[in-house]
């Protein structure tokens, strides 16, 4: 997807490192298992992070030992299989699914044919995924489309836009009827959401004003964006997501939570500003020269 | 009744020292401070509830035993804090309107709240005042801060209008665990913290 949602690794502990690459992989195996051989090509860190925060409160995590998918040959330890990998599994599918068709209709017919191409390799996957996930496949299209309209007409807010896709990434959590734990996890979320569409908001600037194409940070702050403004309003954003997840008790995942959340979101929001992101989102979490 | 030792995360033979330090990390992290106008501030108020009967329960129960010398209350400062401390919108205006859509926000009604307030004709400085609060309750914070920015300039005098625009302009509150707090990676440069990312941890796959 974006992948602005990651942990720093310098500053992970090496159980906590070996949680997030078990959940990364399991989250790889769910996608495979739920949607098909071709939905791994989807996988994607801000998902993981969704699976971490998602499930249950445990102690400890006793990982199991499954075939990489990429690397047939090779044994990974995994997460086990969950609720909450095949929740984040399904609905990575479908937002990714989505977001194809958005490009297929934003850009014109050869521009538009690889995510054409894409999309279509990826039907059977969506299919499978919007069927077992319904709610979050009609959130996602409605607030999509509430984007697209929002967009269409040059919107100088930055709270609008971002509201619906702060409300489509809080429909990625469904209820589980525990106020205690249901608000605060839609709290983070949301805010979550409105962060990464103002990031990349930012992150599109320079392309958007080369290309012409709608960007709220322009209507709001004039062409030149305005920094400083902007990163206040993502702070506070973080500010939110941070008293939010204070509300839970996320158990053995709570090293690598709050690793993303107050280190990890502040460095990529720091690196988009600077520029270096472009440079920095290519880099694995993990070593490639296994 | 939850077990006291649970409730602060520390086990029944903690020393006292031990149950002080966990009850002060605790409530320095729902700290009222950290909830002002926040959404989630009733359920920190309740957390906060939570601890300081745990703690008062502890204290007692050691100071019965008799084994617990020089008990200090420490958590006489946190316990005046939060009374009351996690609400905004105490103060009420003239128009009874208003008053009507105050009530609403703090018992988090906030679509009832905005469509009374769409209905009111006359924009003055608590008007706008009012739809900034609605609008950070409802995670609008650009527009929040758009709207008491011009309720402070309607009426510059306003106590409460300035406290909340001066809010807006800071970067948000929220407890901070031990080792994120302050500096830390801020320090670090940017780019070379993240190719880190690239350095094995040792050993093995990861």
């Amino acid at each position: 997807m974006f992948g602005y949602v990651r942990p720093v690794r310098g500053e992970l502990k090496c159980k906590d490192f070996d949680l997030y690459r078990a959940t990364y992989c399991g989250l790889c195996r769910a996608m495979r298992r739920r949607c098909g051989l071709l939905a791994p090509l989807l996988l994607n860190y801000d998902f993981t992070f969704l699976a971490l925060l998602l499930a249950p409160e445990e102690g400890s995590f006793t990982p199991c030992l499954g075939r990489c998918h990429a690397n047939p040959l090779l044994r990974q330890p995994m997460c086990q299989d969950s609720q909450a990998l095949d929740l984040a599994a399904e609905e990575s599918v479908i937002l990714a699914w989505w977001k194809l068709r958005d490009s297929v209709a934003d850009e014109g017919f050869f521009k538009g044919l690889p995510a054409r191409l894409l999309s279509l390799l990826l039907r059977g996957a969506y299919r499978r995924a919007a069927e077992s996930r319904p709610e979050f496949d009609r959130a996602v299209r409605e607030q999509l489309e509430r984007l697209s309209g929002l967009e269409r007409d040059k919107c100088p807010s930055l709270d609008r836009p971002a509201d619906a896709f702060a409300q489509l990434l809080q429909a990625a959590a469904p209820a589980t009827g525990e106020a205690g734990r249901d608000r605060p996890v839609r709290l983070l979320l949301y805010h979550l959401g409105r962060w990464i569409y103002l990031l990349d908001a930012r992150d599109d600037l320079e392309r958007d004003k080369a290309s012409g194409a709608y960007n709220p940070l322009v209507y709001r702050y004039g062409p030149e964006g305005d920094d400083e403004a902007l990163a206040l309003t993502l702070d506070q954003s973080l500010a939110l997501m941070r008293s939010a997840y204070a509300m839970l008790e996320p158990g053995c995942r709570g090293p690598v939570l709050e690793n993303v959340l107050y280190l990890g979101l502040p460095l990529v929001q720091r690196a988009v500003f600077e520029g270096s992101w472009d440079r920095i989102k290519k880099q694995k979490i993990w070593r490639t020269d296994r | 009744m939850k077990d006291p030792y649970s409730v602060l995360g520390v086990s029944q033979d903690a020393s006292d020292e031990e149950v002080k330090k966990a009850y002060r990390e605790l409530a320095r992290k729902y700290h009222p401070d950290n909830y002002q106008n926040n959404p989630l501030a009733d359920l920190a108020e309740e957390k906060m509830k939570e601890i300081n009967e745990a703690y008062d329960q502890i204290t007692k129960q050691r100071k019965a035993g008799g084994g617990y010398q020089g008990y200090q209350q420490p958590s006489g400062g946190y316990q005046q804090a939060y009374q009351g401390g996690y609400q905004s919108y105490s103060s009420a205006g003239s128009n009874p309107t208003y008053i009507r859509v105050r009530n609403l926000i703090n018992g988090g009604d906030i679509q009832t709240a905005e469509r009374l307030l769409s209905e009111v004709s006359q924009r003055d400085g608590e008007w706008y005042f009012l739809t900034g609060s609605i609008a950070y309750r409802k995670g609008w914070l650009d527009e929040a801060a758009q709207n008491y920015a011009r309720a402070v300039q309607m009426e510059p005098n306003n106590m409460e209008y300035r406290q909340a625009y001066a809010m807006s302009q800071q970067g948000g509150r929220a407890y901070q665990p031990y080792g994120f707090a302050g500096g830390g990676i801020d320090a670090c440069d940017c780019c070379t913290t993240m190719l880190c990312l690239n350095m094995c941890c040792g050993g093995g796959r990861c």
